[in-house]
């Protein structure tokens, strides 16, 4: 039996965050927007990671299956990026001149991603999804932006909604949302105001919460692609949460189609904190005629990191062993969940699987099933996608697939048949 | 960010404030004493709300419609009538006119404690029973409100899109609870316990949940400390405590 943890000094930390910042801790890595529930069941600091895993401040340590929501795609720490990372640290970080590493960088993605012609960088997902936005409207000089329901990204307020604080109905009133992989509709709205449709904007394939994710339906990438280059607008492929974890050469090369704009950010640089939009050729002009900067958005080291972590990634064949490690995490806790008579759905692709107990519509089972591994040491969240990293061993896939079963019985003894 | 909706706020008024005499009558016996008679008022407002407030035996209830009613107030507007709940506009009744004592008498008196309620005097609020019952009241009031701006509210119907069928159960610890149902995007308030909840917020204490309706404190960062709990099918939860910013715009 797995030792259940407590979080004694997580939450006096969270009590004197809560004096100093709002909500203590604010955004998807906080207890609200994170959906803790029971907030009991989890978390608020950790004090350090290495690997597949990371300690949180009361010494109690957990399989990390979120990965800092993405970030950490090798494993956290890892020797090599950390190396490239410090070598560029003793030289230059951020200075008034940019170091040239940023062009080895930008030439390091041309020839890694199928679509990049040119890279753009910046800090944060947010960042090169409002790049890419605007990019659209300055080449096509429409205001229109296509969005399917479900997605993320990011949280400027044209990405947000109506009802969102802060929000003003302006900022989102040239929004179009239409369902994911609705052949029809997408005509439809092309057929309706495709002189004013700028871009299309899209995750590669539906990984939004609170539902099972949904891959593309054959054909229908091919579709959009096909409308905008009818319409003259863009297609922007928001790959800031799947990229590199399915193809090295972008998420649309995975799925057999061309995006004119791709944003990256999460697994680009395993931590170190970068986002890069990346382009076609003829859409280069207009970003170079763009204003878009940051303070800290020429930095050099996490460009080495970068540059460190996509060489690691290709040494490793890092999708093809992300791929086999998620399918053999989905094969162990589907049998752990039979057992116990639970109805566990894991859908996405195998590299970032999203799991749901269908037993229960309301969703309370799963939220019940989620406590019992968190509490256990697997650090799983309720109704977000899951992240695979390289670290991640066979040995851990086993110490899950332990406690989950663990968790399924404990959740069963409650809920008997 | 969108200023109130006149017809939005018609709504508010008679279902969420008017629908309020429903809870006040339950839980102040002075309030009941003043429902005593068999008595209807129908307040009919042009493309705005049509209900009627049915008094007698100490109770009071909201029916739609204004075929039944004793009295009838027309209103041409829904400006009128909202002119009407914040007192800058008189109410001419179209039928009844011999029952005229009662709206200027009980029913003026009703309107009175119900405000004393929902505007308390800062000093009545350090009376354990009297905030018991206004926070208890607020909480009626709110969730009624919220499924009027779910159904007539520009913003509060994007939110309401959103939600998925099913009922929300919003309580405060060991003192009430109150449902908001979803079918179709269409909301409901709930006052009995439907068959069964997909989703709750629950607030641990009363003081907590006042404090969270005055704008003192903030229900996203009271999930951190447990003091609001959620569960269930969270898109529920989610968007109609999205509803719930809109409410307190209407109600200021």
């Amino acid at each position: 039996m797995k030792k259940i943890y407590n979080y004694e000094k997580s939450r006096e930390l969270f009590a004197r965050a809560q004096k100093v910042i709002p909500s203590g801790i604010y955004g998807h890595q906080g207890p609200a927007e994170g959906c803790y529930m029971p907030v009991e069941a989890f978390p608020f600091y950790s004090e350090r990671a290495q690997g597949s895993y990371f300690w949180d401040v009361d010494g109690n340590r957990f399989i990390d299956y979120m990965c800092g929501y993405g970030p950490n795609v090798l494993g956290y720490n890892d020797p090599d990026v950390n190396a490239a990372a410090d070598a560029q640290r003793a030289k230059c970080d951020c200075v008034t001149a940019p170091s040239s590493v940023m062009i080895d960088f930008a030439d390091l993605l041309v020839d890694t991603v199928a679509t990049a012609d040119w890279a753009f960088f910046a800090k944060n997902g947010n960042d090169v999804t409002s790049l890419a936005v605007m990019t659209a409207r300055a080449h096509t000089r429409r205001k229109k932006i296509v969005f399917f329901r479900g997605y993320y990204h990011g949280v400027s307020p044209w990405t947000q909604k109506i009802d969102y604080p802060g929000v003003l109905p302006e900022e989102v009133a040239n929004n179009i949302y239409l369902p994911w992989n609705d052949f029809g509709a997408i005509e439809e709205a092309f057929k309706k105001e495709g002189d004013n449709i700028a871009a299309v904007i899209g995750q590669p394939y539906m990984h939004g919460n609170f539902a099972d994710n949904e891959l593309p339906a054959k054909g229908f990438w091919k579709h959009v692609r096909s409308l905008c280059d009818k319409y003259g607008s863009l297609l922007i492929v928001d790959d800031v949460r799947a990229g590199f974890r399915l193809d090295l050469a972008g998420s649309d090369h995975f799925y057999g189609f061309e995006a004119d704009l791709i944003c990256f950010c999460k697994a680009l640089a395993n931590g170190y904190n970068v986002s890069a939009l990346c382009g076609r050729e003829h859409v280069k002009n207009t970003v170079s005629g763009i204003s878009f900067t940051g303070s800290y958005w020429m930095s050099a080291v996490p460009f080495a990191a970068g540059i460190a972590c996509i060489e690691k990634m290709k040494r490793l064949d890092l999708c093809g062993l992300l791929r086999s490690r998620g399918e053999a995490l989905a094969s162990g806790l589907s049998s752990a969940a039979k057992k116990y008579g639970f109805d566990l759905h894991i859908t996405g692709e195998p590299a970032l699987p999203y799991f749901r107990i269908a037993d229960d519509p309301t969703l309370a089972l799963h939220q019940e099933w989620v406590a019992e591994c968190v509490r256990r040491g697997i650090f799983i969240t309720n109704h977000h996608n899951h992240f695979i990293n390289a670290s991640l061993s066979e040995a851990d896939i086993a110490e899950t697939v332990e406690v989950a079963d663990e968790a399924f019985a404990a959740v069963r003894e409650r809920h008997s048949r | 960010m969108n200023n109130k909706e006149e017809r939005a706020l018609a709504f508010v008024n008679m279902y969420a404030v008017l629908g309020a005499l429903r809870k006040l009558c339950l839980m102040d016996e002075e309030a009941a004493k003043l429902a005593g008679e068999d008595i209807s008022v129908g307040i009919s407002v042009k493309d705005g709300p049509e209900a009627t407030l049915v008094f007698g035996g100490g109770r009071c209830e909201v029916r739609d419609g204004t075929e039944k009613c004793r009295i009838k107030l027309p209103f041409s507007s829904c400006r009128k009538f909202n002119g009407m709940i914040d007192g800058t506009v008189t109410p001419i009744p179209s039928r009844g006119f011999l029952k005229i004592g009662f709206l200027t008498g009980n029913f003026t008196s009703l309107t009175k404690i119900l405000e004393s309620y929902l505007r308390p005097a800062p000093e009545k609020l350090s009376d354990p029973e009297f905030f018991r019952r206004s926070t208890l009241l607020m909480l009626n009031v709110i969730a009624s409100a919220a499924a009027q701006l779910g159904n007539t509210d520009s913003v509060g119907k994007a939110s309401a899109s959103y939600i998925p069928d099913g009922a929300v159960e919003i309580s405060i610890r060991g003192e009430e609870s109150v449902w908001l149902t979803a079918r179709d995007h269409t909301l409901s308030a709930v006052f009995d316990r439907p068959d069964r909840i997909t989703a709750f917020m629950s607030f641990d204490n009363l003081k907590l949940a006042r404090d969270i309706f005055d704008g003192k404190a903030n229900s996203v960062a009271s999930v951190g400390t447990g003091g609001v709990r959620i569960g269930g099918m969270v898109p529920q939860v989610d968007n109609i405590n999205r509803i719930f910013d809109r409410v307190a715009l209407y109600l200021s």
